[in-house]
């Protein structure tokens, strides 16, 4: 009955053309969480263990295909335009995978041992994880929206996920609340700028944006636009003054939950910026320049100032990641002069800072079985009983203030070099001084944790040895080897240059 | 649709907006924080639809019917923290929820 | 002026005249009644009896659950309807594209029905 309903009107669809190579890690990615989901839903009670592979084996198998599309090296774009491959999305798409494959490694025992529904965990993981392959391809306000979405709405379930704990709903509630208002307020702005454009594409954006529609002065209702968007995004990278909700989610929030929140969440909240403030908003960098200034300076001071008297090491961890976004926005700021070198610093810094803080969170993970707590009190004299975590600890927190030779250091190199290149501006010379002294801050509450780790005598006495699972262990290994990896080679400014734009 | 009759639309999505963030700051009951957000989606699409009729284009429409399907779920996720703050608190006072400081 | 003003200026003296009215004939009612206030006098009217409880009532929470999914279902239907008006002109391939979009529904309402969600107790 349908062929012939088929055969009998003349066709005047034009089939869009689709890419299936272009496609397949979100197409495999979406095959292993309906495997994921029916696999929870049809093997017994007790047999744990499984889902968490079929999740893992999952992630790697997206992987592959972003490896030969990267081999292919041909920039593919579909839908006019909406939807792109090129060498950024490519990159963030491995980083994004690679990230989800740690939080995995890190949940597995924490999911198994804490009962917790074990079957949604992961299928909502790895939604939130489709979302960020598709916000790091979008080109398009609608399919921005709906990737943004894609990953927070399970990001919303899982900052709750310890139903009964008064904290965990606290930090869902927060979560969620400021979440949505920023997504409405951001949406509302998408209407502005879909207004003086008539297109959803960042292309025709681009061009209304720099010359108007010429239907009159639009300007205004083209910045109220792009702060409106920016704002809403500034949410999601926990940029002061709209970082409240980060530390208590995270401190609320299951452990990897908050691991996987702090790098690939926020690095999702980057990729949009990057793609709105370089490609749509492009014309309007007297805007865009300014907002990105005062947010970068305020995020990194106000970050590091609270951060110093936190006795809680997630909550520490928690504004730390709120310095260093602010760390990460400085390259925005002179995106009008240095449009390729704030891209290349801010992705070499994503990189970077997400195999880091990745490793940090993990040997919080395994000191917390042990101690059941996350006072940094009770780190004291974890050298004399786990002598290997601490130095794999201490690693990971002197990176994270930037100390030679290990990554975090490369990371604030690329940054200075975007602020000071390619001449001197003097909004770009004290910002690179702010970030000087934030640096110097921060590593005073870094070497804190580090001190009591070294120095301190054991809290209660307790000197049995820290039991590391297979899961955790290969979390922190792959964190250090990487970490170090970016430090001493230039593996990850070389990726940041690499992950440029397909041309408009 | 000429530019008169759009800045009407406009200016209804304009006060919508406003009443939805006046309520969102306002407000301390999560059900009507929910509501109000729900308030400011609409001003959204009021925009989107308005525009897209003023172009002549149909994307507005489209952009407006996934903000109406992404809000449905939202709000389905929204409601069920609520519901958990109510099972362990028997209250749904926002002022109420905060254990954490600092 | 234009007619589209003087419309509006028609509304505009609609509402004046209605705001006038209410004020006038309270105002008239409040010069011509006896005031004696009594606390009773301000409680909150519910059909004669005292009031009982807050503001809040409360509807079964086994409600919600079935609320949110008809909700969820009653929104996708969006997407099919203006795909239904065109399904001619899409041919197979649209059909495809549906089918997989009704499929990954229909797994949601697997999960809910094998969690034993749809069953009433």
């Amino acid at each position: 009955m349908f062929a012939f309903l088929l055969q009998s009107v003349a066709s005047t669809f034009d089939r869009p053309a689709i890419d299936l190579h272009a496609l397949a890690p979100e197409f495999v990615l979406t095959g292993a969480l309906v495997v994921v989901l029916l696999v929870d839903l049809f093997t017994p009670k007790g047999s744990r263990g499984i889902v968490p592979s079929v999740a893992g084996i999952g992630i790697l198998a997206a992987m592959v295909p972003v490896l030969t599309l990267a081999l292919d090296g041909a920039d593919r774009s579909m839908f006019g335009g909406a939807y792109v491959v090129d060498n950024f999305s490519l990159v963030l798409q491995a980083m994004f995978l690679l990230a989800a494959y740690v939080v995995v490694l890190l949940s597995t025992n924490y999911v198994a041992e804490g009962d917790y529904a074990e079957g949604e965990y992961y299928f909502l993981l790895l939604c939130a994880l489709l979302g960020m392959l598709v916000m790091a391809s979008s080109r398009d306000l609608i399919t921005m929206f709906v990737a943004l979405e894609l990953l927070s709405i399970p990001a919303y379930m899982l900052a709750g996920w310890r139903k009964r704990d008064r904290r965990g709903n606290e930090a869902g509630v927060k979560y969620y609340l400021m979440g949505v208002f920023a997504s409405a307020v951001m949406l509302y702005g998408m209407s502005l700028l879909y207004g003086i454009s008539g297109s959803t594409l960042f292309s025709d954006i681009a061009l209304a944006v720099a010359r108007g529609n010429g239907l009159g002065d639009t300007t205004p209702l083209i910045t109220l636009g792009v702060v409106f968007v920016l704002i809403g995004f500034a949410f999601k990278v926990s940029a002061v003054p709209f970082h409240t909700w980060a530390p208590d989610t995270y401190e609320g929030a299951p452990t990897p939950v908050t691991a996987f929140l702090a790098v690939s969440s926020k690095a999702a909240g980057f990729v949009a910026l990057l793609q709105l403030i370089l490609i749509a908003f492009i014309g309007r960098d007297d805007v865009v320049g300014p907002l990105m200034w005062v947010l970068a300076a305020l995020t990194m001071t106000v970050g590091n100032l609270i951060a110093l008297r936190q006795t809680n090491i997630v909550r520490m961890l928690a504004y730390s990641g709120v310095a260093q976004a602010g760390f990460m926005l400085a390259p925005l700021a002179v995106v009008g002069s240095n449009s390729d070198g704030a891209r290349s610093a801010v992705v070499t810094y994503l990189l970077i800072y997400a195999a880091m803080n990745l490793g940090a969170f993990a040997v919080v993970l395994i000191v917390a079985r042990k101690t059941r707590s996350a006072e940094i009190a009770s780190w004291g004299g974890l050298f004399e009983y786990a002598p290997g975590l601490t130095v794999l600890m201490t690693v990971f927190l002197f990176s994270l203030a930037g100390i030679p030779p290990l990554g975090g250091w490369l990371a604030k190199f690329v940054v200075f070099r975007a602020l000071l290149s390619p001449d001197l501006t003097a909004g770009g010379v004290i910002l690179a001084v702010v970030v000087g002294v934030n640096s110097v801050i921060a590593l005073y509450y870094y070497a804190n944790v580090a001190r009591q780790m070294w120095m301190n005598p054991v809290p209660d006495g307790d000197r049995t040895p820290v039991r590391i699972p297979f899961s955790l262990a290969a979390a922190v290994t792959l964190s250090v080897v990487l970490t170090v990896a970016f430090g001493v080679s230039d593996l990850a400014t070389h990726l940041g240059d690499l992950a440029t734009f397909l041309p408009a | 649709m000429d530019d008169l009759l759009l800045n009407q639309f406009l200016l209804l999505g304009a006060v919508l907006f406003c009443i939805g963030v006046y309520g969102v700051l306002a407000r301390r009951n999560a059900v009507l924080v929910l509501m109000s957000i729900e308030l400011i989606l609409n001003a959204v699409n009021i925009n989107l639809i308005a525009f897209g009729a003023f172009w002549g284009s149909i994307t507005g429409s489209v952009f407006a019917l996934f903000v109406i399907a992404i809000a449905a779920a939202e709000v389905g996720v929204g409601l069920a923290i609520v519901l958990l703050i109510y099972r362990n608190r028997r209250s749904v006072d926002l002022d109420d929820v905060a254990e954490m400081k600092g | 002026m234009s007619d589209f003003l003087r419309d509006y200026l028609t509304v505009g003296i609609f509402g004046l005249t209605g705001v006038a009215l209410v004020g006038l004939l309270l105002g008239l009612g409040s010069l011509l009644r006896p005031t004696r206030p009594q606390p009773q006098k301000y409680i909150n009217y519910e059909s004669g009896v005292d009031p009982v409880g807050t503001g809040w009532g409360q509807s079964n929470v086994r409600y919600y659950i079935f609320a949110l999914l008809f909700v969820m279902f009653d929104v996708e239907a969006v997407f099919i309807f203006p795909f239904a008006t065109r399904v001619d002109a899409y041919g197979w391939f649209g059909l495809i594209e549906m089918g997989i979009f009704i499929v990954v529904l229909a797994l949601g309402l697997l999960y809910a029905w094998k969690k034993k969600v749809l069953r009433w107790v």
